[in-house]
């Protein structure tokens, strides 16, 4: 049976794919400190920097927004890992039933309608398992394209920064941090895309 | 190949036992697991872990309709005893399993719903099989610190759980106890390292000793019958148990 199989590489997969998640977590709690450097930098240039203020308050915004998402994933890989573990469990109550099946006539007739009822019910988890996964990927899509807008910020910071008079360095300095940090997000939220697409 | 063995039999009360298992992995106890039958009602007592459900099943399958099984009893709470529980429930999940009350929320993690358990007082309880009355008996500390063992008054045959077994070498494969002095050797550190409480002990002698029984059935080991029961219950009151670990 495939499903046999497909729960072992699922657990795998929720567990890898989990990694990637945290990792980007860990990342993206990155982007809401130096939004907030950035903010506190350009009120201390003042009035020179306000085009560069406006980009820093909407980067925080894009970073809390960033945090509800990255929750959203979080709360979807718990659900796999439910899933995925309910499916093992079946997988080993199926293979006992399959146990009792390889003895005679009269034991198989009392396991076959309860292994019938095991495999239904594999069925269904299958099912979920499979819906869990396609609600994760229209997730990441979700944050990607999140991640689209950031990208765009960090460049208008970038930009922004050009204007900063005195503070012009330190300003440049911070928005190539939102910068690296965002694509940094960006691209293991990629390759996260590209492995659940296999 | 794990094989149902009738050891008791009036008329529809019968008792059976699913006795140890050659072809089993060595890395896994062997177990025995009885089935006790009156009419159209059977209880399994301890039916065991879930790496042998298959091979009890099977065994248990070719004798009797499996669906007569109402009554799973557990005498206490170790996955060689009770571990299958999610496995016999997927079979046929109108299954009780009585058990102490002491660990209603504990076997739970191995399956079941609230529906699933009857809760045993210390005290002990009465269970009713078809009408046929099986006493839990009390046996908190041996090993299990909330622990059972189940009288049958009128077959006379007491399932002690792990009291009375015995760790046997495969080539000492009767089901029952054949030469007690050889035999107990084999008790003897299982007893001493597994039963915790002395005190436990001089009771369970004290209250089993008044009984009538024919057979004590252990989880672990072979049947004691006839006088080897009463030997037995003398040998465990002496032993000086709490008191195996190794040097």
């Amino acid at each position: 049976m495939n499903i046999v199989n497909d729960t072992i590489s699922s657990l795998h997969r929720v567990v890898k794919a989990n990694e990637d998640i945290k990792k980007v977590i860990r990342i993206s709690s990155g982007v809401n400190l130096v939004a907030l450097n950035a903010m506190l930098i350009a009120k201390r240039s003042g009035e020179r920097s306000r085009g560069f203020a406006v980009v820093s308050s909407e980067l925080r915004l894009f970073s809390r927004n960033l945090d509800a998402a990255m929750n959203g994933l979080g709360e979807l890989i718990f659900s796999l890992v439910r899933d995925a573990a309910a499916m093992q469990r079946q997988r080993q109550q199926h293979s006992h039933f399959m146990t009792v099946m390889k003895a005679n006539k009269s034991v198989r007739k009392w396991a076959e309608p309860t292994l019938a009822r095991v495999e239904a019910r594999m069925g269904v988890v299958e099912e979920e398992i499979s819906q869990d996964w396609h609600r994760l990927r229209l997730q990441l899509n979700r944050v990607l394209q999140l991640c689209e807008s950031g990208r765009s910020l960090s460049r208008s910071a970038k930009i922004e920064a050009v204007y900063g008079g005195d503070m012009s360095t330190t300003l440049k300095q911070v928005a190539s941090q939102i910068e690296g940090t965002v694509d940094e997000i960006f691209s293991t939220l990629k390759l996260l895309r590209m492995q659940l697409a296999d | 190949m794990k094989k149902l063995e009738f050891i008791y039999e009036d008329g529809a009360h019968k008792w059976a036992v699913v006795a140890r298992d050659p072809e089993k992995p060595n890395h896994l106890i062997d177990t025995n697991e009885y089935l006790v039958l009156n009419g159209s009602e059977a209880l399994l007592a301890d039916p065991g872990g879930m790496e042998i459900f298959s091979a009890v099943f099977s065994a248990i399958s070719a004798e009797i309709d499996p669906y007569t099984i109402r009554h799973l009893f557990a005498s206490h709470q170790d996955p060689d005893v009770i571990s299958s529980l999610a496995l016999w429930l997927d079979f046929n999940p109108e299954l009780k399993c009585h058990l102490s009350w002491l660990w209603g929320s504990f076997i739970p993690h191995f399956g079941g719903t609230a529906d699933t358990f009857v809760a045993i007082p210390d005290e002990g309880a009465t269970l009713s099989l078809g009408g046929l009355a099986l006493d839990a008996i009390p046996a908190h500390y041996l090993h299990s610190s909330g622990n059972f063992n189940l009288y049958d008054r009128k077959a006379r045959i007491l399932f002690s759980g792990d009291v009375g077994a015995a760790l046997l070498p495969p080539e000492e494969s009767s089901l029952y106890v054949e030469n007690f002095d050889r035999h107990i050797r084999h008790s003897r550190d299982f007893h001493r390292r597994w039963m915790g409480s002395n005190k436990a002990k001089l009771s369970w002698c004290e209250r089993v000793s008044r009984l009538d029984i024919d057979m004590l059935c252990p989880q672990h080991g072979a049947i004691y019958r006839g006088e080897d029961v009463k030997r037995f219950i003398n040998w465990f009151a002496d032993l000086d148990v709490g008191s195996g670990i190794r040097d």
